[in-house]
């Protein structure tokens, strides 16, 4: 009698980890029941734009048949997880459904986060997260008419793109002074800054916003701002942050990290040696993160343990980051901010297309990391190098194609 | 016969002189100078004024042949009868020339605000400019306050620093050198200066004087037994003006530093070339090397010079090529470099491999390496980080100690060499990678990483790699 693997939430973590657990699972140990609480199996978040830049459904879904067809999966869409019990060891859905489990791993991803700016809540403002946002943002949008997306992080990007590839004119409203204050400094955001308003994106940086506007009837009418400038919109997309979904937490009787999120051990464990949590949902020894390769390395974390495999802790240090935003590439490698001890930074760049910046150690030289935007060479190539002294011809690799 | 009268004694006159000796000029040689000194090192004065130079160690070596008036001053100049009239205590004396050469240099500005100014113009007691050895010599002890936020000021104020007193530098930027220099670099050297003893007082200027104090712009009165003004100079042209030359900012000069009377030339910081004036020390020097040989009938001409400003104090050791624009021309690359810690920083602007303009603080070997390749017109070494940042010679990137096998798709930590046996075992095509290793199917942020890999397999050419790509080669 196999025993039984209850996933709630069908994202692009929760469906990495039992996808690797079937695949491991040689002798049959486990069944899987997957609580979903979308309508869709779980599909490519990372590409969800290019849901409206061509892409059908079926083109960005993640389980393919051999998954869907797998006896061992029970797969039930639309049927959240609402309930839960850890000494009788039950989950329960929404569809009045008691399941037990042997194991239960969380995997409920993020929500949008929308401030709470007077006005937030009118006909007309949208998250931008599920394929289900999508459609409601592709029905509003009207070509020629403006929108305006709140926050100006790798999010915000994407919908402004979304507005722009809908025919809508769009702005981007970010409180911070530049584009992508979290992974990008100043210069890098610069190159991103002239490509993306070259694509035709309005940016007001610096800048709060005060309330979203209406018309008599609700719906929305534009966006103020933190300086008094109004904006006209007919929609308003908010990216301004993402939150864990830990709402189970409470049901369930289990600790929130310091910044939400269930908190686990560098293995994915809950205090419970039953329960796991992984993806954007787990507080990692208090850190959430936020991208997906950090969450598919908990989803084969935790696939291998519960095959009573030995792993190694969860190291949360990306080596690498690519991201391609409206055509520009920026990326980061090792350490991009400046610790207590003073690194030393060296930019190299031109003009407004690219800008590469590397850290070096204060007193040996060796490459802690850096930040790259615009026509720069692949952070793959300098991935090695970190830890290492700069390669004398490090410029080449920078900013490669020109003469050594 | 060519007999040679100079105007002024300054260093552009004295070098001239020495040049015209050593080409081998017999004829007359005259030096009218204003200063009752000896001709001696201007540059060297602020460690006069704070004593840690003695004054005959100022002093360039006389020039043997060459006549030199001390304490004389040349009020006109009568070119159709090629004669100089000059004044030594109250006692005129003519001078006939052949050959006239202005010398003037450049007279320090005494700002017009109440207090700091004479009646007649010149500085009040207890206030003095740092022009001359004189000016020092009207120094007193005690608190000093310095007065603008350029090269001069800096190094003054660095400089007096040394003698014990409180000195405090007051300039009207946000820090010393602010048209040259960004906040960065300005915060650093701001630093250095006040770890060698001086209060900086940014945005700010002197609004009254009364004897001992000094009010400014924001408020606050500051305790000045003496106030030093170095607030800039202007070129010294009223004798030229006098006798109908040619006169813009400064006296205007061609290519063989010839003013608009053919046998009148004029060089150092009273001329104008193609624009330029105040070409500082070295060029004052090069137009001397280069009127000397034009004088003796040797071929040459005066191009314009390289600027090159050098702030050289206790405090900070300075140096900016070209102009802050420089930095923004099209097609220049840019590498800036920001040492916190050490105080360090540089900023170089590079066009096809030649340096265009550059900042640097604190990086002396940078400095004497960068000047000396802009001067000659020559190329950066390729390795400008390491030359900068005073690294010992490191291997390139092929060869240095990078990990054997990189990481090529992160999401699903996927190798080099695991992409390559897929490869070889057929999966020859990014598809066909990424469903055999599953590369780029997380963010996909390594599919360029992939196709260039996949294509160079392709093609066999994996020296091809090596070369474009060293690191993702094994
Ligand atoms: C537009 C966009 C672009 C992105 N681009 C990138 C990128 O370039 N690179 C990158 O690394 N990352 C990117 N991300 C982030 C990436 O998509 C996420 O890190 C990843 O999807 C996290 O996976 P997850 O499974 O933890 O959460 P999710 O994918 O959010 O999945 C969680 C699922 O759980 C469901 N759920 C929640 N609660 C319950 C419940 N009680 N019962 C049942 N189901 C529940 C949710 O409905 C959801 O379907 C992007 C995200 C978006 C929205
Ligand atoms: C304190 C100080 C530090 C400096 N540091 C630097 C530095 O680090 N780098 C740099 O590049 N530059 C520096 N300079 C500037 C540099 O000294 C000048 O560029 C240089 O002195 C110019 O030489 P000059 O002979 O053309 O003019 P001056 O040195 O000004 O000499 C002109 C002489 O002509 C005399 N004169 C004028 N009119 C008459 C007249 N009618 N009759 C008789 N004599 C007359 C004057 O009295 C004066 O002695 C500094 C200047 C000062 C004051």
């Amino acid at each position: 009698m196999p025993r039984t693997l209850v996933v709630i939430g069908h994202g692009m973590v929760g469906h990495r980890l039992a996808e690797r657990l079937l695949a491991l699972d040689t002798e049959a140990a486990w069944r899987v029941v997957i609580l979903a609480e979308e309508p869709d199996p779980a599909y490519d978040r990372v590409g969800l734009s290019s849901y409206l830049d061509g892409k059908s459904k079926p083109d960005l879904i993640l389980a393919g048949p051999d998954f869907l067809n797998d006896p061992r999966v029970d797969l039930r869409l639309s049927c959240p997880a609402v309930a839960a019990d850890r000494t009788t060891r039950t989950v329960g859905t929404a569809d009045g459904d008691l399941i037990p489990y042997d194991a239960l791993v969380l995997a409920t991803g993020s929500r949008p986060f929308v401030p709470p700016v007077p006005g937030h809540d009118r006909a007309g403002c949208f998250v931008y997260r599920t394929f289900d946002d999508l459609d409601a943002i592709r029905a509003a949008a009207r070509p020629g008419r403006p929108g305006v997306v709140i926050g100006g992080g790798l999010l915000g990007l994407e919908a402004a793109n979304a507005l722009r590839l809908l025919g809508m004119r769009a702005h981007v409203v970010e409180t911070a002074p530049h584009l992508m204050p979290a992974q990008l400094d100043p210069g890098a955001a610069r190159v991103l800054h002239h490509h993306v308003t070259d694509l035709g994106l309005r940016l007001h940086l610096g800048t709060a916003t005060a309330s979203v506007d209406g018309y008599p009837d609700g719906s929305v009418s534009g966006v103020t701002l933190g300086d008094g400038t109004v904006v006209e919109a007919d929609v308003v997309v908010f990216a301004a942050g993402i939150r864990p979904r830990d709402e189970l937490a409470t049901v369930l009787a289990l600790e929130r990290g310091e910044r939400g999120g269930f908190a686990v051990s560098d293995r994915c464990r809950t205090a419970d040696p039953h329960v796991w949590a992984v993806g954007e949902c787990a507080s990692v020894e208090g850190r959430c993160h936020g991208l997906v390769a950090p969450g598919y390395r908990m989803a084969e974390s935790v696939a291998r343990q519960l095959l009573g495999q030995k792993v190694e802790p969860f190291d949360g240090t990306d080596p690498t980051t690519t991201l391609k935003l409206m055509g520009v590439n920026v990326a980061t490698f090792g350490a991009t901010r400046h610790g207590e001890d003073g690194a030393v930074e060296a930019v190299f760049s031109e003009g407004t297309a690219r800008y590469a910046k590397v850290l070096l150690g204060p007193d040996t030289g060796e490459i802690l990391g850096g930040i790259l935007a615009g026509h720069t060479g692949s952070p793959m190539a300098l991935a090695p190098f970190l830890g290492t002294r700069p390669p004398a011809d490090l410029e080449r690799l920078l900013l490669p194609g020109r003469p050594a | 016969m060519n007999d040679v009268v100079i105007i002024g004694n300054g260093p552009a006159a004295h070098r001239l002189a020495e040049r015209l000796r050593h080409h081998g000029h017999e004829a007359g040689l005259t030096l009218l100078g204003e200063e009752p000194e000896p001709a001696y090192h201007r540059t060297l004065l602020p460690h006069y004024a704070a004593g840690s130079l003695a004054r005959p160690s100022l002093h360039l070596p006389p020039v043997p042949g060459a006549r030199v008036h001390l304490g004389t001053v040349v009020t006109a100049i009568d070119r159709e009868r090629q004669r100089v009239y000059a004044y030594r205590h109250g006692i005129e004396t003519v001078h006939r020339y052949d050959t006239l050469v202005l010398a003037t240099g450049a007279r320090p500005d005494v700002p017009d605000v109440p207090g700091l100014r004479e009646p007649g113009g010149g500085p009040a007691p207890g206030v003095t400019t740092l022009r001359t050895t004189a000016d020092c010599d009207r120094m007193n002890g005690g608190s000093v306050v310095v007065l603008g936020g350029e090269p001069l000021g800096v190094e003054a104020a660095s400089a007096l620093a040394a003698r014990g007193n409180g000195v405090t530098l007051v300039c009207p930027g946000a820090h010393p050198l602010h048209d040259r220099v960004d906040d960065v670099c300005g915060g650093m050297l701001t630093a250095r200066l006040e770890a060698a003893g001086v209060t900086v007082l940014g945005a700010a200027t002197a609004v009254r004087r009364t004897p001992g104090h000094l009010e400014l712009s924001d408020g606050t009165t500051l305790s000045a037994d003496t106030v030093v003004l170095c607030a800039g100079v202007t070129p010294d042209t009223r004798l030229a003006r006098a006798a109908g030359l040619d006169v813009g900012a400064g006296i205007v000069v061609d290519d063989r530093l010839r003013t608009s009377d053919p046998s009148i030339h004029a060089l150092g910081d009273c001329a104008q070339f193609d624009g330029q004036t105040l070409i500082g020390i070295s060029g004052a020097h090069e137009q001397a090397d280069t009127l000397a040989r034009i004088l003796t009938g040797r071929p040459a001409v005066h191009r314009r010079v390289p600027r090159i400003l050098r702030v050289r104090s206790r405090a900070a050791d300075l140096s900016c090529i070209g102009s802050p624009a420089d930095f923004d021309r099209p097609g220049t690359r840019q590498i800036t470099l920001t040492d916190r810690t050490r105080l360090r920083y540089a900023r170089v602007a590079v066009r096809d491999e030649h340096v265009t303009a550059a900042v640097l603080f604190g990086v002396p070997q940078a400095i004497a390496t960068i000047g000396m390749l802009h001067r000659s017109d020559r190329r950066l070494p390729g390795d400008l980080l390491g030359l900068l940042l005073d690294l010992p010679p490191r291997p390139a990137s092929d060869s240095a100690g990078a990990s054997a096998d990189p990481v090529v798709c992160l999401c699903n930590h996927v190798t080099r060499q695991r992409l390559h046996r897929a490869w070889q075992d057929g999966a020859r095509t990014v598809p066909a990678l990424a469903s055999g290793t599953r590369a780029t199917t997380g963010c996909g942020g390594c599919g360029q990483a992939v196709e260039e890999l996949c294509g160079q397999w392709a093609r066999g050419t994996r020296d091809l790699v090596e070369e474009t790509c060293p690191a993702l080669s094994s």
